[in-house]
């Protein structure tokens, strides 16, 4: 098992009150797993990719419960070296907007053999300003480059050795991100976490970085976690699905048979929700209700009050998870044994 | 090169700047009340010598002509002369400019090299023990009167401790370095004399330390602000991601980002310092630009407080300029046009 998150609970706690951000999510991915969570905006699932490289800010957060597990290792109780270390040296994570998450003051060489030095070596080999002059130094950062101008191939950006030298704004939203991925990856990392890669970029764009990080999977056998509200991202590069709900991860399916056989009902819903080529299917169907206030949130399922199965169960007790399925699981009373 | 040619332009556009500066201070000097050429004449002074004396300066021409002249005058390189004490401006200057640019360049390095650390380290650690110790001591600084100041650290570093002197720019036994640049401290490097160097920087400590108080605490406070608000960049946390130890975030990636803060202020501050040296110099009896801009203001001495004024303005459009230049070298982002 790659990746394990069990039973997490997040908690933000500020001036207007707890807000209960995450409540019992569970996540497992295995090597090689392209797994997508998806969910409405505050649905937590940022904050579970975020939990993975111990990024949550801290405080307002507080986690509460669970345990993340990477390769076995226990990530919460990690020290901050620890922290950045395993960042460094196994995760490689990407975000939403390629635009401010490149430095704007330094050009891409500087920040991209950074990556690379500081994920590949150990933080103290790294020869800083101080002893930059030393033979020894200028060959580990001419070392560096050289894997920088191979990672901007990598990720398929033209005339790496030359556009290296630009600064961000001199490049498009497209190439950034790939720039981003070519930091993310300069370490070789076991997972790279896709916090919404394409929701800033446009259609065509979008498309380009799917068949990139595709690519990816099948060049370096990659496990990938993309993070989307998007649906169709999903299922153009995921194996795997979970969707979240209000804090929890409330049904996990191989993609095809999520969108071919959703059990839960919020899936149910949120699929007769989105838009198809077929026009017969007339008009469009949402689900009733909104998203619940999470400092203040339901009882038992926090789906129950917009469920349109709702029973008595699920007002008092959270719904495990239950199988329905080869690796078909969700989190709903509907499915427990003798419904 | 579009440098050379950026500069170039905004040289130029100095020029009316200052035609605009001069005629205002020219008009407002002139339009108050008073009696300037009876004050230089003395009270004894008949009829006939006021006259005699203001024929010499020109002063019985209409003002319109006067300013003609004073200008005419300004671009041959001739800056006037005291009315009071028959000295030439520019000569004045030559000595009184060094000695308050001296001391103002000792308060704003004082303010940088401690109020940067000092508000670096107050966002680091927000709301932490360094950041209120910081906090408070920023605070007390800019709420005491400098007057006060300057009279308490006279009384303690001065007198109690007896470690400085606290007044004078140099020992007034000895003959100070040949001046080159006239800040006495550079001229004591250049001739490589250590010991005049000592003298002439524990004469500026006091002073500039004083003068330096207002100006830590807005460096240290706008240093505090841009850190926080670089700290809160997305790419600050996707540096963090990639692993990149957070010494070499804070050290690399924010400072350079807070760059433009900080030298904005500090150029700021210098320009303040500059115009506000006056109280200090008359505390520590300190022979600067102010202490000559306060004495001439009393006598309704024309042709100094012009030539003031002027230098004032070349040294702001200047400070300006450099700012300007120094923000495209920062920010790869902006351009020069």
């Amino acid at each position: 098992m790659l990746l394990d998150i069990q039973n997490l609970h997040l908690e933000f706690r500020t001036f207007d009150g707890t807000s209960k951000v995450l409540a019992g999510v569970d996540l497992q991915m295995q090597r090689g797993d392209v797994v997508g969570l998806v969910g409405e905006t505050g649905c937590g699932k940022s904050m579970t990719a975020l939990a993975i490289p111990g990024l949550i800010p801290m405080p307002p957060g507080v986690i509460t419960e669970g345990r993340v597990l990477f390769d076995g290792e226990d990530v919460l109780a990690k020290s901050p070296s620890e922290l950045q270390r395993f960042r460094a040296r196994r995760l490689g994570m990407i975000f939403q907007d390629p635009t401010t998450n490149l430095n704007p003051v330094y050009n891409i060489r500087e920040q991209l053999v950074d990556a690379v030095l500081y994920q590949r070596m150990d933080q103290q080999s790294v020869p800083g300003r101080w002893r930059g002059w030393l033979p020894s130094a200028k060959q580990i950062r001419h070392d560096a480059f050289q894997r920088a101008v191979e990672l901007m191939a990598l990720v398929g950006i033209p005339d790496g050795d030359r556009r290296i030298e630009e600064y961000p704004h001199q490049f498009s939203g497209g190439m950034r991100q790939r720039v981003l991925i070519a930091m993310a990856l300069a370490g070789e990392p076991d997972l790279l976490i896709a916090d919404e890669p394409t929701t800033a970029l446009d259609v065509t764009i979008q498309a380009q970085i799917l068949r990139l990080i595709d690519g990816l999977v099948k060049k370096l056998g990659l496990s990938v976690l993309i993070i989307t509200h998007n649906l169709g991202v999903v299922a153009q590069t995921c194996q795997t699905v979970a969707v979240m709900y209000a804090g929890r991860v409330i049904e996990t399916a191989p993609v095809r048979e999520l969108f071919r056989n959703p059990r839960h009902p919020y899936t149910q819903g949120l699929l007769k929700a989105v838009p198809t080529a077929n026009v017969r299917r007339g008009e469009l169907e949402g689900i009733p209700g909104t998203i619940p206030n999470l400092t203040q949130p339901p009882e038992g399922c926090r789906f129950h009050p917009r469920c349109p199965h709702v029973m008595d169960v699920c007002k008092a007790v959270v719904p495990p998870g239950y199988r329905v399925g080869a690796e078909h699981t969700a989190y709903c009373h509907l499915y427990a044994e003798g419904q | 090169m579009i440098l050379r040619v950026y500069l170039l332009r905004r040289l130029v556009l100095v020029i009316p700047l200052l035609l605009g500066l001069s005629l205002l201070t020219f008009t407002v000097s002139r339009i108050l009340p008073g009696d300037p050429v009876g004050l230089a004449a003395g009270p004894q002074a008949t009829q006939e010598i006021r006259e005699a004396l203001a024929r010499q300066f020109g002063l019985d021409q209409p003002l319109p002509v006067q300013y003609l002249n004073y200008i005419g005058g300004l671009f041959q390189g001739d800056w006037g002369q005291s009315l009071y004490s028959r000295r030439l401006v520019l000569d004045d200057l030559r000595v009184f400019f060094p000695a308050t640019l001296e001391l103002t360049i000792a308060a704003v390095l004082i303010a940088t090299v401690v109020g940067v650390p000092a508000g670096f380290l107050s966002a680091v650690y927000r709301d932490k023990l360094p950041d209120q110790v910081v906090r408070i001591i920023a605070l007390f600084f800019v709420s005491f009167p400098a007057f006060w100041l300057a009279m308490i650290f006279q009384s303690i570093l001065g007198v109690t401790l007896d470690w400085f002197p606290i007044s004078k720019r140099f020992d007034v036994l000895l003959a100070p370095p040949p001046a080159v640049t006239g800040m006495i401290t550079v001229d004591a490097l250049l001739k490589l004399d250590f010991n005049a160097f000592g003298i002439a920087l524990s004469h500026l400590a006091t002073p500039a330390l004083v003068l330096s108080f207002g100006s830590l605490a807005s460096v240290t406070r706008i240093t505090r602000a841009a850190v926080l608000e670089a700290l809160d960049r997305d790419s600050v946390r996707m540096e963090r991601a990639l692993g990149i130890p957070y010494r070499v975030i804070l050290t690399k990636y924010v400072l350079r980002g807070t760059l433009i803060a900080i030298l904005t202020i500090v150029a700021l501050e210098f320009g303040w310092l500059m115009a506000g040296a006056v109280l200090v110099e008359t505390i520590f009896d300190f022979p600067g630009l102010g202490l000559y801009a306060v004495e001439s203001s009393l006598r309704l001495d024309f042709e100094p407080i012009m030539g003031i004024t002027i230098l004032y303005g070349i040294v702001f459009s200047l400070i300006n300029i450099a700012t300007d230049v120094a923000y495209g070298i920062i920010d790869p982002r902006i351009r020069y046009g």
